[in-house]
């Protein structure tokens, strides 16, 4: 067994393992948190609502991808040391929980790693460290309660205060919709903000800088509510759209162009192409129901940010699960019930959410469909495979079987044509029109399938069969042998999936299809796009939206956003810190892990109480210099220390936050000269998936910090014996 | 012609304790697991150093699972502390530890090992008598009518693992389920002889602690009973629903793996033969009126089809370690053979549910008497739900340890160091007899009991990882810490708060003297007595079973290794 000797921070204890493995040069320098640290800058850029995309490139085999995420970020670290493992482990247990707040995650492992790093430095002692920091991100998760908004709540104020034409330090929020409706209004509001814009020349920006928000905001809605005709042209540059009508060009490689934010409203110069587009929204799709949009709509709006294509897409999910359950009853915003299509090689604005299940087959396949025309097909759902050699999960071949034949004379057939005919006799008998396969199908199969116009399509998720099961009747079999006529559905439909303007998409090599069934609960998502690397992109952003929504309805609350949370919990800290500490014997023994700890605890409070606090001040200055607020993280602190004070000013540091939350002037820059005019477009958090991201960051950080040593074992260890860095180690 | 080849001679060590590697690699082990102790104990990462899965622990059934030692008195160490482990679970590291202390403290005196051995044989029964005697000053009743010490007993061990990342809510959230399961297992009607239930634990990882949950009877998760049609179960006349267990394959694969080859004419199709005679059994059970049918392994697509069509609802790969505790819950008898079906193997259920619990589908058994419950046990990360579960299912073990002796250690090293005091008072006053006996001087026996109660009272010293000082008194013997940064000239009273395990205050001045103090015996004043008040809320207290019988394995082990003479190797 090889042990390999980490540093130590604390020296008292170590000198019952051998003292020749102390390295002198990093005293106090605990090794893990350090690579925490290291991989977690590589994070930076990847915080809050404007992103800078990364390429990663291999070496080895000059591949490289795009990310723009901390999930995607990570799965191409290298990630060998064991810090980096359970980073990697951490970060995909908070995406496969919520599909949001890896960033954030990401981020606060590498602060408070350095902060811990530096209480270290100071002599602090790991226990005081952990009890402290833990018992403190407690209680601040107790305290941001008050930050805590109900749906419903939400519901009611954004659909109210959406409508505003202009933010007016009013304090209700009832200015009416007519105002809206009022074209001169609208026109006079467009005369005022187009002025001091600054109009793009085409191909501008597409290299300003590294990040790649290339054409996130160019989309105007093309399924709004319900079916609106599509509004935007794609204007031959994918960088630059003209929203019809209304004569603004509008660009968004500008970082200054953040249409829509959780962490920062928008203000000056940002808001008006966000306010254009919501205009055109309004004055198209939603003004017939300006002030009932369910509320879930603008919710999914404010929880979201940055691409409006998903944006919109969401809030067509929304209005169409919406809708259905109020005819059903059923639950108001279900994912189990959203698939996602990628169809490369079609701009991004023909982006859409068709009902049913849309999948791209080969032209072969696709040609089976006009046979169908509109007739209701028959529909058979299969969940294995649909080969030969499949067998069902469990089974065990038989190895030792050995077949005679009797009578060579029937040999002719090999033994895969007598199948094939057996399985397309089932199929022909029952009079199957529709075959959907959960696993793979036989090349073979497919094609003699196609000479008898029926269509099967291979690769399909389990959600999207119980969909169909649902709908159809059908039952799933896993043999066509089992099959039975009780097992079939009816009543599907399938046609060539067609583009917003009507438009069949031959996209080369696959074509897309849609399987509907009337009242089917399936939606998919058909995402496009013309450049392939940002596909991956486009279907990550669209799936964080939709968990947000997903886990605000869950949680039934929401945090109010803008950075409210954070500048809570900083100045929750500062009020901590200023307790007077209590004499080192006597009281607050019970809170603390142990008892004989309450001592050495209330010395180093105030000291790992800042490193706490540190976290959240870079993570809000980092997000202020990332999203173009503070020009250096200076001066983003120099903003933050200014509310921190107002806030202890004011008494009541929630009340404080609040109202500068109401007023959308969190953090607004205030050097510009339209902030009179802003919209306060509201910003909020999802709760759980922010605390949760908080105390997953914390507990690795700790949980490092409290390891001393790595033991490596299995077949690994001879190759270090032998190896030149084997004084590194020591053997048992 | 064969060759033979010459044996290589057996390698002969002798006086293996000597020799600077068993001393250098015992020290080595002995500071990893010293580290590890406690609540704020270090942890260590356990992994194959090449990108494997790591391991975070501080637990000694995870640390020594994994300690691959090379020589052979080590070997002997972790061989008798992981034999102790698989019995007890709880109080791992205190033997292993102990032991090491006890060979490290003897292999110093100047003393014939068999004269140490002995001793120490004679101190470990006075040890033993005392902690099984009434007048035991370290330990406390149990009382299971009321739930506040056995809240202790189970804290204890959840705070003493770091790794599992439990904050204070979490903590006490965890120690009501895991009595709350434990208390499912206890039977309600007690019959001459009681047998315990069992508590399934239910893996959720990625999902908060809080998340947790305890639920009577079993669940088997069934990834794809959301594809299958809904139904209502059968049910027999008296409401019950009539279960069969088959611990068999159903998955119509030929079954005999003993080698040889079978030859078929191709007109015969096996696997149809096969799936005939599943069905077959199929049409038996239906005619029973079976409403649940549970497979250990997996059940033919074609034959849950047809028991789905009949009401009968299908839930197979429910895994071997379900076996037990599912034949016992539904009180039907395993089916190991399509030959042995008999209306005497079936059972019966309350209900059957389909439960979701974080995206996962579980099929949800309910028995009549719930000595059978599951834990849904969640935690974060991967690492951090393996150290819990390890800390669960110790809980668990040691409540059931508790239950048939119902006592428990105060812990926080106070029971060491109240040892180690009353063995001190005790051999001062050791009659000349004794030491005629055990063929020893006086001096000797002095020695080897200041070494004894040394390495106690260095276990107890190891529970302090970040510098500072432990402190005994000479009142209570409990054990007491100071932060460290203070000086040692400091009146101990302002500096200490509570004992380790909580139960006594710093109100009047106790007496303290540090424990690792290099200088001067300590001075014996009278026998240790018990603490005035014997109820606290937040007590630290450990298994009495499994603390009891580490101090033994310690003791007898750490006997041994000194014995070994010599060791010989056989090299071929």
């Amino acid at each position: 067994m090889g042990l390999e000797q980490e540093e130590r921070s604390d020296m008292h204890h170590r000198s019952c393992l051998l003292p020749m493995a102390f390295k002198d040069v990093n005293a106090r320098r605990h090794i893990g948190l350090q690579q925490l640290s290291s991989l977690a800058g590589a994070g930076r850029t990847l915080l809050g609502p404007i992103k800078s995309c990364k390429f990663i490139v291999d070496e080895s085999t000059n591949q490289s991808t795009l990310i723009c995420s901390a999930v995607r970020l990570i799965e191409s670290l290298d990630l060998s040391s064991a810090a980096g493992q359970i980073l990697n482990e951490t970060i995909q247990a908070q995406n496969k929980e919520f599909k949001t707040g890896m960033s954030t995650l990401l981020f606060l492992v590498g602060a408070w790693s350095d902060a811990v790093l530096e209480c270290l430095q100071q002599n602090v002692p790991v226990s005081a460290i952990v009890s402290v920091m833990s018992e403190g991100l407690n209680s601040c998760c107790e305290k941001v309660r008050c930050l805590q908004m109900s749906v419903h709540d939400v519901n009611k104020e954004l659909c109210s205060s959406r409508v505003r034409p202009h933010a007016f330090k009013s304090k209700t929020c009832q200015i009416g919709c007519d105002s809206l409706l009022n074209p001169q209004i609208f026109l006079d509001f467009q005369k005022e903000i187009s002025a001091p814009e600054e109009i793009f020349p085409i191909n501008s920006c597409s290299h300003q800088d590294e990040d790649c928000n290339f054409d996130k905001h160019l989309v105007s809605p093309l399924v709004g509510f319900g079916s609106i005709a599509p509004r935007v042209k794609p204007a031959g540059d994918k960088s630059m759209s003209l929203i019809a009508g209304s004569g603004v060009i509008t660009s968004s490689c500008n970082k200054k162009k953040l249409t829509h934010s959780r962490y920062f409203s928008t203000l000056g110069k940002s808001h008006f192409s966000s306010q254009q587009r919501d205009f055109q929204g309004y004055l198209s799709g939603q003004s017939a129901e300006p002030c009932e949009c369910y509320g879930l709509g603008h919710l999914a709006m404010a929880l979201s940010y940055g691409n409006q294509t998903s944006m919109k897409l969401l809030q067509s999910i929304v209005a169409y699960q919406q809708e259905r359950a109020e005819r059903r009853g059923s639950s108001q915003f279900n994912i189990a019930e959203v698939v996602t299509c990628c169809l490369l090689g079609l701009p991004e604005s023909y982006s859409c959410v068709s009902p049913g299940f849309v999948t791209l087959v080969s032209p072969e396949q696709a040609t089976v469909i006009k046979y169908f025309e509109d007739k209701p097909l028959r529909i058979l759902l299969m969940d294995g495979d649909l080969t030969e050699q499949y067998r069902h999960l469990g089974f065990s071949r038989p190895c030792n079987v050995r077949t005679i034949l009797e009578h060579p004379g029937l040999q002719e057939d090999r033994a895969g044509d007598l199948w094939l005919r057996n399985m397309l006799g089932i199929l022909k008998s029952f009079e199957v029109n529709l075959v959907l396969v959960k696993g793979n199908v036989c090349e073979n199969l497919l094609e003699g399938c196609i000479a008898n116009s029926i269509l099967v399509i291979g690769s399909v998720a389990r959600d999207v069969l119980c969909a169909f099961r649902e709908v159809t009747g059908a039952q799933p079999v896993t043999y066509l042998t089992q099959l039975k006529a009780s097992c079939l559905g009816s009543g599907a439909q399938v046609e060539l999936w067609k583009a917003s303007d009507g438009r069949a998409m031959d996209l080369g090599e696959l074509v897309p299809v849609r399987v509907k069934v009337q009242g089917i609960s399936l939606l998919t998502a058909v995402l496009t796009s013309t450049v392939a690397s940002k596909m991956q992109l486009i279907e990550d952003q669209f799936w964080t939206f939709v968990y947000r929504l997903h886990h605000a309805l869950n949680d039934g609350k929401v945090f109010l956003g803008g950075g409210a949370v954070e500048l809570l919990c900083l100045s929750h800290i500062q009020m901590l810190g200023d307790e007077p500490l209590q004499p080192p014997n006597k009281n607050a023994v019970r809170d603390f892990h142990n008892p004989w700890l309450a001592a050495s605890v209330s010395e180093y409070k105030s000291v790992v109480l800042q490193a706490l606090a540190r976290g959240w001040k870079q993570y809000l200055s980092v997000l202020m210099c990332n999203t173009a607020k503070a020009a250096s993280e200076l001066e983003a602190c120099t903003s933050i220390e200014h509310h921190l004070q107002k806030a202890a000013d004011c008494g009541s540091p929630s009340a404080y936050i609040l109202k500068e939350f109401r007023r959308g002037d969190l953090f607004s820059s205030g050097s510009s000269p339209f902030t009179d005019h802003t919209e306060v477009l509201k910003v909020y958090d999802n709760v759980t998936a922010k605390t949760e991201a908080w105390r997953r960051a914390l507990d690795l950080v700790l949980l490092v910090l409290q390891t001393d040593a790595e033991i490596i074992t299995g077949p690994k260890r001879n190759q270090l014996l032998n190896s030149h860095g084997s004084s590194e180690f020591m053997f048992l | 012609m064969a060759r033979l080849e010459a044996k290589k001679p057996p390698l002969f060590i002798g006086e293996p304790l000597t020799k600077d590697t068993v001393s250098q690699s015992l020290s080595l082990l002995s500071g990893i697991l010293k580290s590890c102790y406690g609540p704020a104990g270090r942890l260590k990462q356990l992994h194959n150093g090449g990108g494997g899965c790591v391991c975070t622990t501080s637990q000694s059934s995870a640390l020594f699972s994994c300690l691959s030692v090379s020589h052979p008195v080590l070997r002997v160490l972790t061989a008798s502390v992981q034999n102790h482990i698989s019995r007890f679970s709880d109080c791992g590291l205190f033997t292993a530890i102990l032991c090491c202390n006890l060979i490290e403290h003897f292999k110093s005196l100047d003393v014939a090992s068999c004269t140490v051995i002995k001793i120490s044989n004679h101190i470990l029964s006075l040890c033993m008598d005392y902690l099984k005697s009434e007048a035991c000053a370290c330990r406390v009743a149990v009382d299971f009518s009321s739930i506040e010490t056995l809240l202790c007993l189970v804290r204890s061990i959840l705070k003493s693992k770091p790794a599992c990342m439990l904050n204070k809510p979490e903590v006490d959230h965890l120690t009501a389920l895991i009595l709350k399961a434990f208390m499912f297992t206890v039977p309600c009607h007690v019959e001459t002889n009681a047998v315990l239930g069992k508590c399934v634990i239910v893996p959720v990882k990625g999902r908060r602690v809080v998340d947790s949950t305890v639920l009577p009877g079993l669940l088997i998760e069934a990834p794809e009973i959301q594809l299958a049609k809904p139904i209502t179960v059968k049910r027999t006349c008296s409401d019950m629903i009539k279960t069969a267990l088959f611990c068999m394959s159903m998955s119509g694969d030929l079954c005999n793996s003993e080698g040889g080859v079978i030859t078929v004419p191709q007109r015969i199709c096996l696997e149809m033969s096969e799936l005939n005679q599943l069905l077959n059994i199929g049409k038996q059970l239906v005619d029973a009126e079976v409403g649940l049918v549970v497979c250990q392994k997996v059940i033919h697509p074609s034959l849950k089809q047809y028991l789905q069509e009949n009401q009968v609802m299908a839930v197979d790969r429910a895994g071997l370690s379900l076996m037990e505790p599912l034949s016992r819950m539904t009180g039907s008898n395993p089916i190991a053979s399509i030959h042995s079906l008999s209306p005497s193997c079936y059972g019966s259920l309350k209900d059957v549910r389909i439960e979701n619990f974080a995206s996962k589908h579980f099929v949800h058994l309910i028995p009549n008497d719930p000595v059978v419950c599951s834990l849904i046990l969640c935690n974060r990360n991967e690492t951090a739900w393996d150290e819990l579960k390890r800390a669960c299912e110790t809980a668990e073990h040691v409540l059931q340890l508790t239950i048939k002796e119902p006592l428990a250690l105060l812990g926080g090293g106070c029971m060491e160091t109240h040892l180690a005091s009353y063995i001190r008072h005790k051999t001062c006053n050791l009659s000349t007899s004794s030491f005629k006996d055990m063929d020893c001087s006086r001096t000797q026996y002095q020695l080897v009991a200041d070494g004894f109660c040394r390495s106690l009272e260095s276990v107890a010293c190891s529970l302090s990882h970040d510098g500072g000082e432990t402190l005994t008194d000479m009142v209570y013997g409990h054990c007491w810490f100071v932060p460290s940064g203070f000086p040692s000239v400091s009146n101990w009273s302002d500096l200490v708060s509570k004992c380790g395990c909580g139960i006594n205050g710093s109100a009047e001045n106790l007496n303290w003297r540090l424990l690792q103090g290099r200088f001067g015996s300590p001075i014996i004043l009278g026998c240790p007595i018990d603490p005035p008040v014997k109820v606290a809320d937040f007590l630290a207290l450990d298994c009495f079973a499994a603390k009891c019988s580490g101090l033994q394995v310690a003791v007898e082990t750490a006997n041994l290794i000194l014995d070994l003479s010599c060791v010989i190797e056989d090299q071929n």
